[in-house]
């Protein structure tokens, strides 16, 4: 665990964290010199704050695991992925509002 | 380098900047304040709604006075965009378009907001999958690729020179260039490829972006569109500062009636905190601000 309630993820165990959870899982993919993600980093939790017993919260820097945001075509950052049983649900790219990551993330429920 | 250390730096030129640097030079602070006269959202603006002024004024003219009215007071102007920021050891550092460097004890944001999107067919569409807004953020995903970067100014510039130490190809798509000699000789001396007089008009691809369509008619193959419109704004020199923004747009930056934002020692004012866009509002808070970040830097000379 990162910042209480967060999940980090990395190369290493994003399948297991990830695709084998048994809940959602909602992946912010960013890095530390990333504007845009540190504005939005305050949404991230208060939505996990919202929705942390029904979704898992993940955070994974691209910095330190490169591998995973190639796998799933990431070309911009901030990406959120949601993914469910395993599978991509959907993405949101940018610091969009939080309404909109607000209804993103519900689509797991 | 220059200058020692300045009480407080503003970043942006508008009525809230100059607002700003009026009142910091009343605390008797030493102010330095960067920005295009010519970039502010007044500029082109005819106010008829002013307090105190019976006709209609040219904003044009009234920028004018208030740099000649800060000017008197003591305040150096740098007509230069800021192209980094960065706080280290409770001060403020930047980094200006010639590259020279500036140190301050506070820093007040007044640069309004400007454009980010092309309105281009394929925009939208590719967002994420090519189209980027942020070089510094995205750049790294380029490695090895062809990527084309469009802009008139230093955010377009020095994101080209930023994404040549990644990308096999970079193409900078401009309609003329509005950056200091200094960094067109930076650029000039880069691998950057320029293409003038040219805008982009579509950009094409299946999943992923592979074209760039011209104005001029040429196509350019490319794995990226970098969009990089103006001088850099609050996303680009605010939020990796640490700066809160509003979670309704992510548009503006959030202060409170002091004009201070979640960062100690740093101020915003006038649109970049949001609306009404009126001159009237950019003065207010930019008088507040300035006010506030002289005390501010002042108490901080004293302990």
């Amino acid at each position: 665990m990162g910042e209480e309630g967060l999940l980090d993820v990395n190369d290493g165990n994003f399948e297991s964290e990830i695709l084998n959870a048994s809940k959602p899982v909602l992946v912010d993919f960013w890095a530390p010199w990333c504007g845009p993600c540190k504005a939005i980093a305050p949404v991230f939790k208060e939505l996990q704050e919202a929705y942390g017993d029904e979704i898992i919260f993940a955070r994974c820097n691209v910095d330190q695991s490169p591998n995973t945001p190639t796998k799933y075509g990431i070309r911009a950052i901030p990406t959120l992925i949601l993914f469910k049983d395993g599978k991509v649900l959907d993405q949101v790219v940018g610091a969009v509002p939080k309404s909109q990551i607000e209804e993103f993330a519900k689509k797991a429920l | 380098m220059s200058a020692g250390l300045y009480d407080v730096a503003i970043i942006g030129c508008g009525p809230a900047g100059l607002q700003a640097a009026i009142h910091v030079c009343g605390k008797k602070a030493k102010v330095v304040v960067f920005g295009k006269p010519e970039r502010s959202g007044l500029y082109k603006a005819h106010v008829a709604n002013y307090c105190c002024f019976e006709k209609v004024v040219s904003g044009k003219e009234l920028l004018q006075a208030g740099r000649v009215q800060a000017e008197n007071l003591g305040a150096v102007f740098i007509p230069l965009d800021v192209i980094e920021t960065r706080i280290e050891n409770d001060q403020f550092h930047l980094v200006i378009e010639n590259n020279e460097s500036f140190s301050s004890r506070t820093l007040v944001l007044t640069m309004g907001i400007t454009r980010k999107k092309l309105k281009v067919k394929g925009e939208k569409e590719f967002v994420g999958r090519g189209v980027s807004y942020c070089v510094d953020c995205d750049a790294a995903f380029y490695k090895g690729k062809d990527v084309v970067i469009v802009g008139n100014e230093s955010a377009a510039v020095t994101g080209a020179l930023t994404l040549s130490r990644f990308a096999n190809e970079v193409y900078l798509v401009c309609r003329e260039l509005e950056v200091s000699n200094a960094l067109y000789e930076q650029l000039q001396s880069s691998s950057v490829k320029i293409i003038k007089d040219a805008w982009v008009k579509e950009i094409v691809g299946n999943s992923e972006v592979e074209e760039v369509v011209l104005t001029n008619g040429k196509t350019l193959a490319g794995n990226g569109i970098f969009i990089e419109l103006g001088a850099k704004g609050a996303m680009e020199l605010a939020a990796n500062l640490g700066v809160a923004f509003d979670t309704d747009t992510f548009s503006f930056i959030e202060t409170n009636k002091s004009q201070e934002t979640n960062i100690p020692g740093l101020y915003a004012a006038g649109d970049i905190t949001g609306k009404p866009w009126q001159i009237a509002k950019a003065v207010g808070e930019g008088c507040v601000a300035g006010l506030n970040a002289a005390q501010y830097a002042k108490r901080l000379s004293k302990s």
